[in-house]
């Protein structure tokens, strides 16, 4: 049933993370190896593409709060790009646009991050 | 049928029958001491015969106990022979010509001549037997037919031997003579247990079966020759010494037979030595799957037989994980070694067992010179390796690649059972902890309400199989107040259920000294911080109903939004709010807003847990807020109870094929003046 991908590829020092299908509790290990794997190779500016991404459960949006903290400890952040309407609504409920950075496109938030690193 | 009763019956009672005939056989010798009459010596042979039959019925159960040590029975045997040889040996010395026996008939005389004849008839019987015991030994088909033919013989010879002393007709005793020792050498030939015995016992053997098989030779010599003991026998009974020689014949032949047989054995001894060995390492796997379940110690003497059966000095095995190679167990080898090993030469090309002994692949690092490498596969899929190294250059020849191979196949299958059986006491302890879980979340939720006539209050709470963290109360505080709370803790089991517990200490406390709903959820995401791991949050609504005024202040952190009704007329609220658990800063405590309502008279809140508006149908759709808004914009002025109804039955309509995934938790609050 749960039926879920991260890929993973590069734009510049961005990594983008993306996301397909159902994140739950069964599947949030994946998306947390994906992070580690991150960190180890010192990415710290992360994009997370929804695009393609259908449901997120609470242990879902857990793994974004347990990476933020180092990302932004290394001048990088997790952003969050192309949300379904339903997926956004999830987050907007809990707060999350107060605390983290949302955006229609995933090339805005890369362009957030390369602004950043110019100025 | 009756006859076979008669035998039955004979049998049973062996050794009194034994006696018996033995005390009658003495009395019949002290009146006949000279069997001249033809028909006093029948009945005399007729007695030793079924004598010699009883002490055979009794003596072969004994022999026959002792079938699983071939090597003692043989031994028996010979001491018995060399018994034999003493007694012909000092009797020769001892009596002379002996013909002082044969022609005295005095009591005395008798007496002695009966009591030997019977210890010499004892004798035979067992070495007898032991021939007997031996034979079928680890015969596979029905043999009994041959041996039965050779018993018969000497039956026939036994009183041929009476026709002879009678008349001129030597050669009809000398024919059955003949035949039986025909038939003795044919099956002399039936020692396939010579095969089954190690290298050791065969070297044993080897040396015993040629001095016994002399020792026989001797004792049928000197049995020739020794007029002594041929009186006594003769004395007794004429077919008793045909039997004693044929007994002895027996003896050498079986035991020269044994004697090359065991000689042509030795070279592959060794061979058949590692066979067994490892059928019984099989074995003993065999064994340890049905009683070791644990996984390492399985592993560990899964290596250590393997050292066993492949004649090699090191073994290990590794398993393939998510993480890549994991060595297990390891014997005769540092794990580092053989981790590296491992790494070193597994081919992912090779299906099946291979070997590699090659000084430019092994280099010095490594202390063997030689490994052999076999797949565990279970159900087609690789789960890991068995190796098995020498410290010599010689490599692992085909039989003991294709053990190898058998081996791990077993042991592929033990450990993925040790493995399903570790996961299925996982599962159970995972099941015990929902319980606990249960439990606690059931004792921490209210079980009594408070009751006023200006407020009505209903809760009603399903958990989902997998305990959530849902947790809702109300706090009956001074100045007409009433303070109402519902929080959903994310995750799932043991851990939310706590975080459900100390949620339950927070507000209680909290709500007596708090007056207003963003200061209340402030201090608790304060409090929170210490307890709530980095990716845990808790969800919350929290309103105080003044009722003495009818003004309600409500604040949310993250929680679904409250549906309020009034004048019929419902309408979502949405105070922001973050959150408890998402952030410790500013951030939080500036997010959060507060409503402040003046009620009319049966205005009510609805406030609920996401397993609500996110109850899933077959297709995978949500019930969705409009639905839910919808259901109690037109049941709003009903009494609680029905509201509550209407709520559950649409909620079980829409998701009826589908199993509750989270916990559904539904307060109502209606204010009345």
């Amino acid at each position: 049933m749960a039926d879920f991908n991260v890929g993973l590829r590069d734009a510049g020092s961005v990594s983008i993370v993306e996301l397909k299908g159902y994140l739950d509790a069964h599947t949030a290990p994946e998306l947390e190896n994906v992070f580690n794997k991150l960190i180890q190779e010192n990415k710290y500016k992360v994009v997370v593409n929804f695009d393609q991404l259908n449901y997120i459960s609470s242990a879902g949006l857990g793994v974004f709060m347990a990476y933020v903290e180092t990302m932004r400890e290394n001048n990088g952040d997790i952003k969050f790009a192309n949300l379904k309407e339903n997926v956004y609504n999830i987050f907007d409920l809990l707060g999350f646009p107060l605390l983290y950075e949302f955006y229609q496109d995933e090339n805005e938030a890369i362009n957030k991050f390369n602004e950043l690193s110019k100025s | 049928m009756e006859l076979k009763n008669i035998i039955k019956l004979a049998r049973s009672r062996s050794l009194e029958n034994a006696v018996f005939v033995s005390v009658l056989l003495l009395i019949y010798n002290f009146i006949f001491p000279i069997h001249s009459n033809p028909f006093i010596l029948l009945i005399n042979e007729a007695l030793v015969f079924f004598m010699i039959f009883f002490i055979y019925n009794y003596i072969s159960p004994y022999t026959e106990l002792r079938k699983d040590t071939p090597l003692s029975l043989v031994l028996n045997a010979g001491i018995l022979g060399a018994i034999v040889f003493f007694i012909i040996s000092l009797a020769n010395s001892a009596f002379g010509d002996g013909n002082s026996i044969q022609s005295n008939t005095g009591a005395v005389n008798t007496l002695f001549i009966t009591v030997s004849n019977y210890i010499f008839i004892i004798v035979l019987t067992y070495i007898f037997s032991t021939f007997r015991t031996l034979y079928y030994l680890r015969q596979k088909k029905d043999q009994s037919l041959y041996f039965n033919t050779m018993l018969f013989f000497f039956v026939v010879t036994f009183f041929s031997e009476f026709a002879n002393s009678n008349s001129s007709l030597d050669f009809i005793h000398d024919a059955f003579y003949i035949v039986t020792i025909v038939l003795i050498s044919l099956n002399s030939l039936k020692v396939s247990w010579i095969a089954f015995l190690t290298k050791k016992q065969k070297l044993y053997l080897l040396l015993i079966s040629i001095i016994l098989s002399i020792l026989f030779g001797f004792n049928f010599g000197l049995l020739n020759e020794s007029s002594v003991i041929k009186m006594i026998l003769f004395k007794l009974s004429v077919g008793l010494y045909s039997v004693f020689s044929l007994v002895m014949i027996y003896g050498m032949i079986y035991f020269g037979v044994i004697f090359f047989t065991t000689l042509f054995h030795l070279p592959t001894a060794e061979a058949f030595d590692r066979r067994s060995e490892e059928i019984s390492s099989l074995m003993d796997l065999t064994k340890l799957i049905t009683q070791v379940f644990d996984f390492k110690e399985l592993a560990d003497s899964i290596i250590n037989f393997t050292t066993k059966i492949c004649n090699s000095n090191a073994a290990w095995l590794v398993t393939i994980g998510e993480e890549g190679i994991e060595v297990n167990a390891v014997n005769n080898i540092g794990y580092v070694e053989a981790r590296r090993a491992a790494e070193l030469f597994l081919k992912d090309s090779v299906n099946g067992v291979y070997s590699i002994t090659n000084a430019h692949e092994i280099d010095d690092q490594f202390n063997f010179r030689t490994v052999a490498v076999a797949p565990l596969n279970v159900h087609s899929k690789l789960s890991g390796y068995l190796f098995t190294a020498r410290y010599g250059e010689v490599d692992f020849d085909k039989d003991e690649k294709n053990t190898l191979q058998t081996y791990a196949d077993y042991a592929s299958v033990a450990l993925e059972n040790a493995k399903l059986i570790a996961e299925s006491i996982e599962k159970e302890r995972l099941e015990k902890e929902l319980d606990v879980a249960r439990d606690v979340q059931r004792k921490i939720l209210p079980v009594m309400f408070p009751v006023s006539d200006k407020y009505e209050l209903t809760a009603l709470f399903i958990p989902a199989f997998e305990v959530g963290g849902d947790y809702y109360d109300f706090f009956e505080l001074s100045d007409n107040r009433l303070g109402f709370i519902v929080a959903d803790v994310s995750g799932k089991g043991i851990s939310a259920a706590f975080i459900m517990a100390e949620l339950k200490g927070i507000f209680e406390s909290l709500a007596k000294i708090i007056n207003s709903p963003t200061q209340l959820l402030i201090k608790a995401n304060e409090i929170l911080k210490d307890s709530l791991d980095k990716k845990n949050f808790v969800t919350a609504v929290y309103g105080i109903l003044d009722y003495q005024k009818g003004v309600v202040k409500i604040a949310r952190a993250g929680h679904t939004p409250i549906i309020y009704c009034s004048g019929g007329k419902t309408s979502r609220l949405l105070p922001k709010g973050i959150g408890l658990g998402l952030d410790y800063s500013d951030k939080f405590d500036n997010s959060l807003e507060e409503l402040q309502i003046n009620l009319k008279q049966g205005d009510l809140f609805v406030i609920y847990s996401d397993g609500i508006p996110e109850a899933k149908n077959s297709r995978n759709e949500d019930f969705g807020y409009d639905r839910f808004e919808r259901i109690i914009s037109s049941n709003c002025s009903k009494n609680l109870e029905g509201i509550t109804n209407e709520i559950v039955k649409e909620i079980t309509l829409f998701s009826k094929d589908n199993t509750q995934h989270d916990d559904i938790t539904l307060v109502i609050v209606r204010w009345s003046k």
